[in-house]
């Protein structure tokens, strides 16, 4: 047998068998408690499908084509009274603090009832994490106060997460691009704040949000070194919205323009920026970017796979129903071969998608940012310690500057690049599989259903339109692709360069 | 730049360019509105005068007497710019084919006789199905040599516009199903709204509900399976040039913003993997094109099993704008998800087009069962 150097040497060589594996090292260190409240996760967005997200799905996509300045304001509401804006808060926030992988089964089952309403929901989770992947305790604890209490109040606070400019979407999912692309969304440093100029595209949720989670740049000409980031609050003087971007699907989902003209940002609503970093690392603010850049999308890409995942289940389950309801020739479609082929096909696209994001957020837990929160006396703490001792003692020690420091210490300085790599790589791998997968089904669903396929009322023309932005947002399959390549394949072939083509 | 190469057909090729241009171009979403916006009555009296909507109908019939290529020509032309009025062109050809196999070409003379508004003289037909693999069609009872028709169907293209369809209906109790001219517009017929589908909103359809609605049957009772494998290889190197037209237009709506969309500092269509998808989007446009030229050519020359290779390129072309479409899409990123755009039309067309005639599976079921039939040797 081989001695423990030899085989340490062995595991050490491409691919690398703790960047390959990271379930099976993770498996005796999840705690247990985790897969019980996944399944009451699961449950919950089952009864939610059941008697909001299904019955709406079609009423409300037929209703944005009608009126398409049309917002879900009800629907919002309805995830509100639900708890969904604070489920995956984490408790010392004052939010009920599920664990983060959860969502991902969560934001599955409501996409395989409609991913526009998945994303009504998840969205204010990318937010979320841009919020509190900064590190700044104080203004994530002030702004996520709001959204605690707006779902007590029954007025949701939503947030926002606004990066995408008219002339920068991949540009600005990479610092190594960051550089050499149009940003132009512009910071000015005044007395007490800033003022910010530019235009915001795309932005999910930006119309019924109240918070935004905002990036713009103090020197454009070199963004990836001034990059700064605001929470800014709609009604702000100098911030308002353009129209709603006419979107092939997702619809109950609306997409803003965000418009922002000598808009003053005062400096306690700022998150991030050069002067907040160098207070605690010396690193450059360049690098700070790319990892909080890494820890966001290492973050929410696979919630996307979820999402891609749950539009192929919905694909699935709708050509399900329909083989086994129709006639061919006189045969149910369900006893062809064929048709059992390709629902068989279609169901191993919707396990795979999951095992997909299964293992990005197993990186995420055992090498990133789920990391602390997931070690088994500190989640065994935050599950047993009641609300009142996080809102009472824990609370306060957020608004010290040196907790910020703490944290953002912590989240920057002492992470191995080597974890973030293969948390950003796993992200990225689980957001195009599960998404072009998606995709496939989709496809797979339209051309089983024939004309049935083409009617709105079935469902299955709808997914197929929902499903081709996953393909896009939270950077394009092309971008993530590179950045698979990137964080997973190129640290072994010395010779490789990215992004320098 | 016509596919076709052919001086012949360049002057069909023209006019629908420049139909496109001055007609489609720019309004594309627009239209797409319908049927939560204003449908396009103006542009389809132009299709109509300008000659589209009788095209593939015998002059002595009253048509413009375009052959299959002409036709072609025309469909993958328009289609560059919005298939959507191609599709209303198919669905007039189709229902024009279906009489004229049955030789009740005459009909049509009588139906827009005197009259020369244009919903006179459209035919609605159900384009998605194939009637022969469709279960449940309506039924015809035949009372003393008068026909009457219940049951429903669904998705009839040109509901809405036409006072007139031709649905396919079965008399007994067999297999086989009989063509029938129908007034959807009179008594017993009952038409839904226009259905809200996937693309082609520029070519409506709707669902009809019939209930002893007086029918005259289009030629011999339980011929339909006749009539319309008769027209099927037309219709099909028909479909062929419309996933053509989408596929062409795809290509280069995606390499027109890939040379002046830049990201990283320089135009994306620098990057070699956009250049590689611009590739890909090329090579299945050309080899539509390729394939609409010959479809057209075994259509003239009817060598034996030319109806499979037709269907085959169908079948083919079809997915080939499916799989486009999305990269089409992709190419423009968030724009290309966008109605402001015409390639997110393009992925919801490419769908419509891949379902006409029936679904892709029965398709290649009915391909391969018709090739097995006809000679073992040719699979």
């Amino acid at each position: 047998m081989l001695t423990r150097s030899e085989v340490a040497s062995m595991l050490s060589r491409f691919p690398k068998f703790e960047d390959s594996c990271i379930g099976l090292p993770y498996a005796p260190q999840m705690p247990k408690h985790m897969v019980k409240e996944t399944r009451e996760v699961i449950a919950i967005a089952r009864k939610f499908n059941e008697e909001v997200a299904k019955p709406l799905a079609l009423k409300i996509d037929r209703r944005t084509h009608e009126d398409p300045d049309f917002l879900p304001w009800e629907l919002i509401e309805e995830a509100n009274r639900w708890g969904f804006y604070t489920m995956w808060v984490p408790k010392i926030f004052g939010g009920q603090g599920y664990n983060m992988p959860s969502s991902s089964f969560f934001l599955e089952e409501v996409a395989s009832a409609c991913a526009g309403i998945a994303n009504v929901i998840g969205v204010h989770y990318l937010a979320v994490a841009g919020l509190v992947a900064s590190g700044n305790a104080r203004i994530s604890k002030r702004v996520l106060r709001e959204v605690i209490d707006g779902e007590k109040s029954g007025k949701p606070c939503l947030l926002a997460l606004a990066t995408t400019e008219p002339g920068a979407g991949t540009d600005v999912e990479e610092v190594d691009l960051l550089d050499k692309g149009r940003v132009t969304c512009t910071a000015r440093r005044v007395e007490g704040g800033y003022i910010v100029n530019g235009t915001k595209v795309f932005i999910s949720m930006g119309h019924v949000s109240t918070w935004t989670v905002l990036s713009a740049y103090e020197d454009v000409r070199r963004p990836s070194e001034t990059n700064i980031g605001f929470a800014v609050k709609t009604g702000a003087s100098g911030f308002s919205f353009g129209g709603h971007e006419n979107k092939m699907g997702q619809r109950a989902c609306p997409a803003s323009v965000l418009i922002f003209e000598d808009c003053f940002i005062p400096d306690d609503q700022v998150i991030m920026s050069a002067a907040l970093v160098k207070k605690y690392s010396s690193q450059p603010n360049r690098d700070i970017s790319q990892h909080y850049i890494d820890y966001v999308v290492s973050a929410t890409r696979p919630g996307v796979c979820a999402f891609g995942t749950g539009v192929a289940r919905g694909a699935f389950e709708t050509a399900l129903q329909y083989a086994s309801s129709t006639e061919v020739n006189g045969r149910l479609l369900i006893n062809q071969e064929w048709a059992q082929c390709l629902l068989a096909e279609m169901h191993k696209n919707v396990l795979l998608g999951r095992l997909a994001y299964t293992e990005a957020n197993n990186a995420n837990s055992l090498r990133g940012l789920y990391r602390i929160l997931q070690i088994k006396p500190v989640y065994q703490y935050l599950r047993f310690m009641p609300h009142i001792w996080f809102d009472k003692v824990i609370s306060p020690f957020l608004d010290l500057g040196v907790t910020s420091k703490v944290m953002g210490k912590l989240y920057f300085d002492h992470a191995k690049p080597e974890d973030q790599r293969c948390c950003s790589g796993w992200a990225s791998v689980a957001k195009f599989a599960g998404t072009d997968l998606g995709v496939k089904n989709c496809q797979m669903a339209i051309e089983l259903m024939g004309q049935r396929g083409l009617r709105q009322d079935a469902g299955a023309e709808k997914l197929l339109r929902d499903i081709k932005l996953l393909q896009i947002y939270e950077g394009t399959n092309q971008l993530n692709r590179l950045n698979a390549f990137k964080c997973l394949i190129a640290p072994a072939v010395p010779q490789a360069n990215v992004f320098e083509e | 730049m016509s596919n076709f190469n052919s001086d012949d057909l360049k002057p069909f090729a023209d006019l629908a360019r420049s139909f496109a241009a001055r007609e489609l171009a720019g309004k594309v979403a627009e239209h797409d509105r319908y049927p939560f916006g204003e449908f396009y009555e103006d542009v389809l009296k132009k299709i109509y005068e300008v000659g589209f909507l009788n095209a593939a109908l015998p002059v002595e019939l009253g048509g413009a007497g375009f052959g299959i290529s002409a036709l072609c020509e025309i469909l993958m032309n328009l289609s560059e710019a919005d298939a959507s009025p191609a599709g209303i062109i198919f669905t007039q050809a189709l229902s024009q084919k279906i009489l004229m196999a049955a030789e009740a070409g005459k009909l049509m003379v009588t139906l827009s006789a005197g009259d020369t508004a244009v919903n006179t003289g459209l035919i609605a037909f159900p384009i998605y199905a194939n009637p022969a693999s469709t279960d449940t069609l309506p039924v015809a009872q035949n009372i003393g040599g008068d026909y009457t028709l219940t049951g429903r169907i669904e998705l009839l293209a040109l509901g809405n516009l036409a006072r007139q369809a031709i649905i396919p209906a079965r008399t007994g109790q067999g297999p086989g199903f009989s063509f029938f001219l129908v007034d959807i517009d009179g008594k017993g017929a009952e038409k839904s709204e226009p259905v809200f589908t996937l693309g082609f909103h520029a070519c409506p359809a709707v669902d009809v509900t019939f209930q002893g609605a007086s029918v005259q049957l289009v030629g011999e009772e339980n011929a339909g399976p006749v009539y319309f494998k008769q027209v099927q290889p037309q219709m099909n190197a028909a479909a062929v040039a419309i996933s053509s037209g989408i596929l062409r237009g795809t290509y280069s709506e995606a390499l027109a913003y890939a040379q002046r969309r830049e990201q990283g500092g320089r135009p994306i269509v620098q990057w070699s993997e956009v250049a590689m998808m611009l590739a890909d989007l090329s090579i299945k446009a050309d080899v539509a094109a390729m394939c609409v030229c010959q479809s057209c050519l075994e259509l003239e020359q009817k060598q034996s099993g030319y109806e499979s290779r037709v269907c085959a390129a169908a079948l083919h072309v079809s997915a080939l704008a499916c799989e486009a479409t999305v990269d089409g899409v992709q190419i423009l990123g968030g724009y290309g998800y966008m109605k402001d755009y015409g390639q997110e039309k393009r992925y919801r067309d490419a769908r419509m087009v891949q379902a006409l005639l029936g679904s892709v599976p029965i398709k290649k079921l009915a391909m391969i069962r018709r090739i097995s039939e006809i000679d073992t040797n040719s699979i």
